[in-house]
């Protein structure tokens, strides 16, 4: 499956948020999507996602706009992780991991085998089984952000996006859920980071964002370099053996 | 996973045993339903009777599509706005179609056969429309101002109600009695105009009670998990909105059911839609032929109004399941 972003540009009210970004984001490969707060990587993932119509450009998949696909056919090549997962409804975990096989069921047919060991599959691999009867508002942030992991991967889709989703977690967490996406293998990952640590870690490949342009696509390790993080982010860097350290008042 | 442990993880579609159990409880209810009123019968008695067939069966069978009617609906909107206190009512049926009855009661179209009642339905129509008019932005409908804009047209029609009753005082117990529902006038015409319309409606929720499951965990979500949600959503609204107005505008408004009977369901049976939507259509019909059929017997030979009766034992029986369930929150 080929994911292609061809000059796409958006608009809120006037105020442009994306501006003509085209590229391909490598199969198979991890990339992160960064940029400073505001600068339009949340809107990306939406156009992809198919949430949003972007006012000119295309993404396609295998060549077909995303917009002329039915919801269902989309669904079955695209998964998305919200940053903010819904919290108020009375489903299990293992319910709502469920969900993510409805891009393949029929209309009233009853979930089947096959279903029931793929969510399985997904939420050992998440490490989320042990909550399976638990109810959202009974589990922490980052149980709930597994369990949404989980749902996504239940979707079997090549395709999956996810909206920073280490955001609110703590280190052994955020560590646990990209080796995760690591190990969801063969699958083509766009993910909104901001830790640039963390990203260099386990990123492939990075799409830097600068005021709703592209600035750099490319090998994640090559991108980050401290004159770009000076531009975007206006903080001074350096890279130090792999590691990228910070000069937070002007000490070092 | 082994087939045995899915059931204690999920329970899937509705239940068949469940489903038979909630059906041989309404055909009892519907059968004391028809033996007990202003005027008893007794089985032996019932081959001749005309009030028998004429007035009291079709009755129950009103009571029972009304109930059925309502409680699906009010499970199919409580999804689709993700909030607990909607019930069928919420965009303006009722009070449309109240504001239509009053009219044509001052009119004095009483005496003509669907004259009150198809003032009320074309009213709610009219109603609804205004609200979706005013509530869409661009094609794409936003739930919660189509909320606010229904219990805010619904509290100034109320008013205008009120209004037409001080101006007209001698109206005034027809058209209370009508804006708090009764079954005293039901006849087979009802029942053939309202049952295919039951079908149908019922028939689109079962259909798309997945995708209401879905929908809980939001707009975007459902979308990305496959749902065509604007189309979804129009078209349960559409079947359930008109199914409600022709429903009003049969028996008047009748309160609680669409609001209490799915939450009471969803406290025992979970919060499937799959099984939520066939429960609570049973259960609803069930309750409303019972409270229909208390209010004509309890203080015989005068008859109270429905629509108080469901309140006065719903409230009581859902106060009761809120508060057995008070440790799972």
């Amino acid at each position: 499956m080929e994911l292609c972003l061809r000059h796409l540009s958006v608009a809120f009210g006037g105020h442009p948020v994306l501006r003509d970004i085209s590229c391909v984001p490598a199969a198979g490969r991890i990339t992160a999507i960064m940029g400073p707060n505001g600068c339009g990587k949340t809107t990306l993932l939406r156009c992809i996602a198919g949430l949003l119509s972007p006012d000119a450009g295309a993404v396609t998949l295998d060549g077909a706009p995303v917009g002329d696909l039915t919801a269902r056919a989309l669904a079955q090549q695209v998964a998305f992780v919200r940053q903010h997962a819904q919290t108020d409804f009375e489903f299990t975990a293992f319910e709502t991991v469920l969900m993510g096989r409805n891009p393949w069921q029929r209309r009233l047919q009853n979930e089947s085998q096959a279903d029931w060991d793929i969510v399985e599959r997904c939420m050992r691999q998440t490490g989320t089984w042990h909550l399976r009867l638990a109810k959202p508002m009974q589990m922490s942030g980052g149980e709930l952000q597994r369990v949404m992991i989980a749902r996504a991967l239940a979707q079997e889709t090549p395709l999956l996006l996810l909206d920073e989703p280490v955001s609110n977690l703590d280190i052994a967490h955020q560590i646990d859920i990209m080796r995760l996406l690591r190990g969801a293998a063969g699958k083509t990952t766009l993910i909104v980071i901001h830790d640039l640590n963390l990203a260099l870690q386990y990123c492939d490949d990075l799409l830097l964002l600068h005021d709703g342009a592209l600035l750099y696509h490319g090998p994640i390790a090559e991108g980050l370099t401290p004159e770009r993080i000076a531009t975007v982010y206006g903080v001074d860097a350096h890279v130090d053996r792999g590691h990228i350290l910070f000069d937070y008042d002007g000490l070092s | 996973m082994k087939r045995d442990d899915v059931p204690r993880l999920t329970k899937g579609r509705a239940n068949p045993w469940v489903l038979l159990l909630l059906t041989v409880l309404l055909l009892a209810a519907m059968a004391a339903g028809c033996l007990y009123g202003a005027v008893d019968f007794g089985w032996d008695e019932i081959g001749q009777s005309p009030i028998f067939w004429q007035l009291r069966l079709p009755r129950v069978v009103m009571s029972a599509l009304v109930g059925a009617i309502l409680a699906v609906s009010g499970t199919a909107y409580q999804s689709i706005f993700r909030n607990p206190l909607t019930d069928p009512y919420v965009l303006g049926i009722s009070s449309g179609a109240s504001l239509g009855a009053a009219v044509a009661i001052l009119l004095g179209l009483e005496a003509w056969l669907w004259g009150v009642g198809g003032v009320a339905l074309v009213a709610a129509l009219l109603t609804v429309l205004l609200i979706y008019r005013i509530a869409s932005i661009g094609n794409r409908m936003h739930t919660t101002t189509l909320l606010l804009t229904g219990v805010c047209l619904t509290l100034l029609i109320s008013a205008l109600i009120s209004f037409l009753m001080v101006l007209h005082q001698e109206k005034m117990d027809t058209i209370i009695f009508w804006t708090m529902g009764s079954f005293g006038n039901s006849s087979w015409s009802d029942v053939t105009l309202l049952a295919p319309v039951a079908v149908v409606g019922i028939g689109v929720v079962l259909w798309y009670s997945r995708d209401l499951n879905l929908l809980l965990a939001g707009s975007e979500a459902a979308r990305s998990m496959g749902v065509e949600v604007e189309t979804v959503k129009r078209v349960l609204l559409l079947a359930t909105t008109l199914m409600v107005a022709f429903a009003v505008s049969c028996c008047g408004v009748i309160g609680f059911v669409g609001l209490i009977v799915p939450h009471a369901v969803r406290l025992v049976a979970g919060p499937d839609n799959r099984r939520l939507v066939p429960y609570s259509m049973l259960c609803g019909a069930f309750f409303v032929v019972v409270c229909d059929t208390l209010s004509r017997t309890i203080m015989r030979p005068s008859e109270l109004p429905v629509g108080s009766l469901t309140a006065l034992v719903g409230a009581p029986l859902f106060i009761y399941l809120l508060y057995r369930n008070k440790k799972t929150y």
